[in-house]
């Protein structure tokens, strides 16, 4: 497979100024020069296959944006390579444009007075695209999305999911390369976010554009990132499928218990109390689980058990010694858990 | 792909401008409101002119009719910039809040994207009204028309125009650098209304910083000299096509640069 885009030691310096404190200290520093270097990205490498969907991932500060923004071109880095689609993407930025789409989740790129379908001649004209291939576009598009609600309606009555499903239609109108999406979910009830990741998910499939994703919703990486790099403090924690990083922390299940039928046997304090209780006495029975831990969401309690410590199904049997269970579920355990040991350190 | 030449950006520009009218046009309120307005605007600004006149009937020795060319042909050298690059008053914002990096992604020239996006139509009233006077002056100075007197019209409109333009640009692409560049374009735009007073009546300090600093001595004097003063025109004058080009071209450079130098703001 072709790489269609390849990192290789990139770096990028920040220089920024000490700031002192109070009225005093910041006048002192208009005449000061006394700078210090900020790494925000620090000697990364990574290469990316055509048509591949790329999860990027990291708590905020961590340097995603700073590497979306080097990759777009709008940095250059300061030291290392990045080549993207044969091009260097700061150099000849106009040329580099024609390749790549662009989404920042709340801010549009469509001209704010138009109906969608304006701008969308605008672009078409813009970036040059054949009437034909404009047309096969649209007729994907419209079987993706209803169309004809979305088109006609200027962009400012638009409500924020329609205005990003507008923006990431026309970040695709050019068939570019590769797509950046950034945070391209955010503040969408669940409804919308699910058909915005169907939306990225079918352009990916039929037009095989390489798609960089940045998010904080774990909802969007399990719907399409089968690849994960996760970034903290400048550096790569991680960098291949989401599916083994689940095994490195050993062989994780969440089981999940309701222990009442009614409201009122399941409010909340009594529930408080249950999770302590029963942390307590599974671990007095099973000293070897030393990972093990219950929490609560909702109505349900949440046992997250390590199999290789203890089985599964003597938690279950000890707890329905104890109580009477009126519904059980089992459940991997969640990217979102995963992904939060790695930003707490569960690498290291 | 074909190159992007010429012909490729005038279309662009052709559609945007149509989109843009076409928007304009469905806020009725604010089109006829913004056009009242302006209207006003202008007719103020020629009776305060007229007020003067009527009790100063000549300064340094120029009279009335010559003012009012000078008047006249700053409102005509000013509509440009207030039709095509209006965008650059709403920069700073764009810049703060980061919205400027959406410009940053397409294939074609930044400088003629961003001015695109918005198109002053008031600016063509100020055109008229600008004709209006400028012909009511030309008619009773009795220049004459022939077609080397318009075509030094057209072209000292064109150097006068590009000032204005390479000013405006130079203050808009402060914000690059500067926090507080507000300031800067505000203070810029004022230095304007002087445009339409003859240098000869500044003292040599202004003169000098009209002409060399901001210069804004270029928007009417020295290319109405061309008309006015046949006799006398200095150096000065004969360059100005060549220094507009230049000017307005090193303010597209810094304009560029500051562009360039963009990246964003965290998000």
């Amino acid at each position: 497979m072709e790489k269609i885009i390849s990192l290789k030691n990139v770096s990028k310096e920040f220089k920024v100024l000490n700031r002192r404190e109070g009225l005093r200290g910041s006048f002192m520093d208009l005449f000061s020069r006394d700078y210090k270097i900020i790494n925000a990205v620090n000697n990364i490498s990574m290469e990316i296959e055509q048509g591949e969907i790329v999860g990027y991932l990291g708590p905020n500060g961590a340097g995603k944006s700073t590497t979306i923004k080097m990759m777009t071109g709008v940095l250059e880095p300061t030291s290392g390579d990045i080549i993207i689609d044969g091009r260097i993407p700061y150099k000849d930025r106009n040329k580099y444009a024609q390749n790549i789409g662009v989404v920042f989740g709340q801010r549009t790129q469509l001209w704010w007075a138009l109906p969608a379908i304006e701008s969308f001649k605008i672009l078409k004209d813009m970036y040059q695209v054949k009437d034909k291939d404009y047309k096969d576009m649209m007729d994907l598009f419209s079987s993706t999305v209803d169309l004809d609600k979305l088109l006609h309606k200027p962009v400012r009555q638009m409500s924020l999911g329609q205005r990003t499903l507008s923006d990431i239609l026309a970040a695709f109108l050019h068939n570019p390369k590769i797509v950046f999406l950034d945070e391209p979910t955010i503040g969408l009830d669940v409804a919308m976010k699910s058909k915005i990741r169907e939306l990225i998910k079918t352009l990916n499939k039929e037009k095989n554009t390489t798609i960089i994703l940045t998010t904080h919703d774990m909802g969007d990486v399990d719907a399409l990132c089968r690849r994960i790099v996760i970034i903290d403090k400048g550096t790569i924690l991680y960098d291949n499928d989401i599916e083994k990083i689940k095994s490195i922390f050993g062989n994780y299940r969440t089981l999940k218990v309701r222990l009442g039928k009614t409201s009122e046997e399941l409010n909340e304090e009594a529930i408080k109390k249950e999770v302590e209780d029963m942390e307590l006495k599974l671990k007095e029975v099973y000293p070897k689980a030393q990972t093990l831990h219950v929490s609560d969401v909702d109505e349900w309690i949440n046992i997250l058990v390590n199999e290789d410590e203890v089985e599964m199904i003597d938690v279950l049997n000890f707890i329905q010694r104890q109580r009477k269970i009126y519904d059980v579920r089992l459940e991997e355990i969640s990217t979102e858990s995963v992904i939060r040991k790695i930003y707490e350190g569960g690498l290291e | 792909m074909q190159k992007r030449g010429l012909l490729f950006y005038f279309n662009i520009y052709r559609k945007i401008l149509a989109q843009d009218l076409k928007s304009k046009m469905s806020y009725r309120a604010d089109f006829i409101i913004s056009t009242i307005g302006m209207i006003f605007t202008n007719i103020s600004g020629f009776i305060s002119f007229w007020i003067i006149f009527k009790n100063f009937p000549s300064i340094k020795g120029w009279g009335y009719y010559e003012m009012l060319f000078l008047y006249g042909f700053s409102l005509i050298a000013l509509t440009p910039v207030q039709c095509f690059f209006d965008n650059n008053w709403n920069l700073r914002n764009h810049v703060y809040s980061g919205d400027f990096i959406k410009y940053c992604f397409r294939p074609i020239n930044i400088f003629f994207y961003y001015m695109s996006e918005v198109f002053d139509i008031k600016g063509l009233g100020q055109f008229v009204f600008g004709s209006l006077v400028l012909g009511y002056a030309w008619n009773n100075i009795n220049l004459g028309i022939s077609i080397t007197i318009i075509i030094k019209l057209i072209i000292s409109l064109i150097t006068a125009s590009l000032f204005m333009i390479a000013i405006m640009n130079l203050a808009a692409s402060t914000c690059f650098w500067l926090l507080n560049s507000g300031y800067i374009m505000v203070m810029v735009f004022r230095f304007k209304d002087y445009a339409k007073y003859p240098a000869t009546i500044f003292n040599s300090g202004f003169k000098f910083i009209f002409t060399f600093i901001i210069p804004i001595a270029f928007i009417a004097y020295y290319p109405s000299l061309v008309f006015l003063r046949p006799d006398d025109i200095p150096v000065l004058t004969w360059l100005s096509p060549l220094i507009g080009i230049l000017f307005f071209y090193i303010s597209y450079l810094v304009w560029m640069k500051g562009a360039k130098s963009y990246s964003g703001t965290g998000s």
